[in-house]
């Protein structure tokens, strides 16, 4: 029985490569509805959109949006710029959009 | 023993898990509808079983081959399966024995010359055994005259067997290291 798992542990090793190198991740409810705001804002405005945008479409807080948006960034799906026309909004682009 | 009949079990539930669900997608989805050919999920089966439990895994992947086809849905295939099943199993301790005889043996530690952890190289196995797994089966096909329902037995079903196997594993990976992740964060804090 202990070699059985033994062998189900290397297999999980395996797919755990996999799904590290293929960035495979869970969306939390509020990260899944900000990034599909995001998408679709940036694909009405065929470019960049900012924050005030995603708050009013997404239908959330401020806060809640902030905060998920920084950890989008973190995470490296979304780069966060400062508008050049207002010093107060940032600009959110998709990785691999810019 | 105990150890031959779990594993047997294994290779035969996800050998028939994977082919039906291979079937249903193959006869009732309607993008994918009579598709099925590149995307033959059982090869997946047959890789990992064999590549994790070793030879002992090939009877339940036999019985696994053969129960769709013939007690889920009798008469799916025009002839008899038992030999090209027998050569698709076969395929990958083919492939383990070939790259056996060129020095890369079989392992579990990054110095082994094949890492059975590193999902490359298990992308290697699933690359050579669905070559052998094409050529043979078709070869045999073509040998006794025999032939899938609409089908020719040519260098066209070939490759569509050889990239079935290919992206129908591939999918399978990909959906197990999706559904596992749950239980591969769970082993990383542990």
């Amino acid at each position: 029985m202990n070699e059985f798992y033994r062998n189900i542990f290397d297999a999980l090793i395996m797919l755990d490569g996999l799904e590290k190198d293929l960035n495979i991740r869970h969306f939390s409810p509020n990260e899944l509805k900000v990034f599909y705001t995001i998408v679709t804002q940036n694909a009405l405005n065929e470019g960049d959109s900012n924050i005030s945008e995603i708050v009013n479409c997404s239908g959330m807080s401020r806060s809640t949006v902030y905060k998920t948006l920084k950890k989008l960034s973190h995470e490296g799906i979304i780069n966060l710029t400062q508008s050049e026309d207002d010093g107060r909004e940032s600009l959110i682009t998709l990785v691999g959009n810019s | 023993m105990k150890n031959f009949f779990i594993v047997s079990i294994t290779g035969f539930v996800f050998s028939s898990v994977l082919w039906i669900l291979w079937h249903f997608i193959d006869t009732h989805v309607l993008f994918f509808a009579g598709e099925g050919v590149f995307f033959y999920f059982p090869h997946a089966a047959r890789v990992l079983c064999i590549v994790y439990f070793g030879y002992k895994a090939i009877p339940g992947l036999y019985l696994g081959e053969l129960f769709g086809p013939n007690v889920i849905e009798p008469g799916f295939y025009s002839f008899p399966i038992y030999i090209t099943s027998l050569i698709s199993v076969m395929s990958v301790p083919l492939t383990l024995s070939m790259l056996n005889s060129l020095g890369f043996a079989l392992g579990h530690t990054i110095s082994s010359p094949l890492n059975r952890r590193n999902y490359k190289h298990v992308f290697l196995i699933t690359f050579i055994s669905a070559g052998f797994n094409s050529l043979l089966v078709n070869l045999y096909l073509s040998r006794n005259n025999l032939s899938y329902a609409n089908a020719i037995t040519d260098i066209d079903q070939v490759l569509s067997f050889f990239i079935g196997d290919i992206f129908g594993t591939v999918l399978v990976f990909i959906f197990l290291s999706f559904l596992l992740k749950p239980i591969l964060k769970q082993a990383q804090n542990q």
